[in-house]
């Protein structure tokens, strides 16, 4: 190959590194994003034993390092013009994005397990709400803080509580038939009509499901490790194409 | 003749309570009408084909007003109007019209099959009525599936008043353990409810009609909410498919590209340079690649000026 040709391969190869690099390290951004979980909804998939979102992201975090630390390193090959550097950026980088893959691939699975449909989420809230196990702590207070911030009930509608038999019907039954959390309050978070919400007079409870809610933001974590995993892996792809283009070009 | 004879007394003191309050009653047009037939200083509970065709004329006219005989629905539309275990009734009002000053209104709330056995015990003239059927073993296999409990005076449910936003809940008290307390309905059973008018001394003065049934949803278990894997979504299929495919693509290039190195390595002629004369190079001895024994490195400087790098020997390529 001529030497022009083999200096404009070059750029072409550090360019993509150089935007691969960038990329990753967007990845290892959003990952970190999504393992701090800013919408505190950790405990909805930890109890159910499905946290595969949230381990897909912690691997989306090393991954994305090394997408950043590793295309560096493909620049510096390519710059050196070096056959063994090359095979070595091109090994390194198969096997991160043999890890980035699944990665992606958990995610992605993993969600449509806890939110295809509101039943897991449902089922988990009437059997730990309320309960006194540690389990049982966490889902109360995340129901809690949900049903009060978003104003919903329930994982369906306020119908969950008293269409299901449920660890709060069996301690609390005989007096409320679901959680003063899903009544409406005022300002001095007094709840405002205490008697109209225990029975479900439309004006004094919040009548629309949780499930829209805990969905929308669980696919948000998803989307942000598994589609955004899948295009820098198309990146990345492209990028050790022409890798491997120059390295056969190289003497 | 004996459900209509309650009817025909609720027209006369219907009638007999609004004539105080005659202009004052919002439905002045028919009140004054009846109160011209009617106020007659005998009116007696005599079968009187012209008085009983008359009220049932004006029974007619005034059931539209929301007068109930029997225990009903709220026709509120709250979301636990029917529960598994509790029902939310409208409140009594204008059920019972006699004067009876002490007198209260009780509920019978009980299995829809068991309405024959209370009214079998309430035609035999049983001394205590409220004490029949204690609610903690109302609804025991052998019972008598059905329990007591007080609503409130008759007093505080006039006629002249009918708030429909007013409620009652039966099975407010939970499982509870009075005799007469307003305890949950057993779960999934077809209810029906009756009032009773009870006086002071606890004797039956007067009761409504039975309710119709009212069918309640059975109380579903967890296990029935299945949790397993719903749908795969389309973007899982398309993400694990591309990738998979991408991984392999990569994988197989990866190899052939090894094998192409490895291939083109063994044969091909060098070109090397002896000064400033081109000759091919043929592998004489038996020598590694790295080594040039033809290549004098000490004129290497100067070939750079005289001849291009694709002539050069290796060494003074990578040098320059």
């Amino acid at each position: 190959m001529g030497a022009r040709a083999l200096t404009c391969l070059m750029c072409v190869v550090i360019a993509l590194n150089a935007i691969a690099a960038a990329a990753g390290l967007a990845l290892f951004a959003v990952a970190i994003w999504v393992t701090v979980d800013g919408y505190k909804l950790y405990p909805i998939s930890s109890v159910s034993g499905k946290d595969d979102i949230f381990a897909a992201a912690w691997i989306a975090i090393f991954t994305g390092f090394a997408f950043f630390l590793t295309c560096i390193f493909g620049i510096f090959a390519a710059l050196k013009r070096s056959r063994g550097f090359m095979m070595a950026y091109l090994i390194i980088m198969f096997i991160i994005f043999l890890f980035e893959c699944a990665s992606a691939i958990t995610a992605v699975t993993n969600r449509d397990y806890l939110i295809g449909n509101s039943n897991l989420v449902k089922k988990q809230m009437l059997q730990y709400y309320a309960d006194s196990s540690t389990q049982g702590k966490q889902i109360t207070q995340t129901w809690n803080r949900v049903m009060e911030q978003v104003e919903c009930c329930g994982a369906d509608g306020p119908a969950d509580w008293f269409q299901y038999n449920s660890t709060f019907k069996q301690m609390f039954g005989s007096t409320y038939i679901w959680p003063l959390s899903c009544c409406k309050r005022l300002s001095t978070f007094e709840v405002e009509d205490k008697e109209g919400c225990m029975v479900g007079k439309a004006t004094t409870i919040f009548s629309k499901g949780c499930f829209q809610y805990i969905e929308s933001v669980l696919s948000r974590y998803t989307w942000a490790v598994s589609w955004y995993g899948f295009s820098v892996l198309m990146l990345v792809f492209l990028t050790l194409m022409i890798a491997m283009i120059y390295y056969m070009q190289l003497e | 003749m004996k459900t209509s004879l309650p009817s025909l007394q609720l027209l006369f003191i219907r009638v007999d309570s609004y004539l105080p309050d005659i202009f004052l009653s919002t439905d002045t047009s028919q009140v004054d009408f009846y109160s011209r037939i009617y106020l007659h200083p005998f009116y007696k509970m005599k079968t009187n084909t012209v008085i009983r065709w008359m009220s049932l004329l004006s029974i007619w006219m005034w059931t539209g007003e929301g007068q109930i005989f029997q225990p009903e629905l709220t026709s509120n539309a709250f979301l636990a109007k029917v529960t598994s275990n509790t029902v939310i009734l409208k409140q009594p009002y204008c059920v019972f019209n006699q004067t009876c000053p002490g007198c209260e209104i009780w509920l019978v709330a009980g299995l829809c099959s068991a309405k024959g056995t209370f009214d079998a015990l309430v035609n035999s003239s049983t001394p205590n009525i409220l004490s029949l059927s204690p609610y903690p073993t109302a609804f025991n296999p052998s019972s008598n599936n059905f329990f007591l409990t007080r609503v409130g005076l008759l007093s505080d449910f006039p006629c002249n008043q009918n708030p429909n936003d007013q409620y009652f809940v039966v099975g407010a008290d939970g499982i509870c353990s009075g005799v007469n307390c307003n305890g949950v309905l057993p779960d999934g059973s077809t209810v029906c409810f009756k009032y009773l008018l009870i006086d002071a001394n606890g004797t039956l003065v007067n009761s409504s009609d039975w309710s119709g049934n009212i069918t309640l949803p059975k109380l579903l278990a967890l296990n029935t909410i299945s949790d397993g894997l719903s749908a795969r979504s389309g973007a899982m299929v398309v993400i694990t498919t591309i990738l998979c495919v991408a991984a392999a693509l990569l994988l197989l290039l990866f190899l052939i590209m090894l094998c192409v190195t490895c291939c083109t390595k063994k044969d091909g002629k060098k070109i090397s340079v002896m000064n400033s004369i081109r000759i091919p190079r043929y592998d004489t001895h038996n020598l590694k690649e790295r080594v040039h024994p033809y290549d004098n490195p000490a004129y290497q400087p100067d070939l750079k000026n005289y001849s291009t790098s694709s002539t050069l020997p290796r060494d003074g390529a990578r040098k320059l």
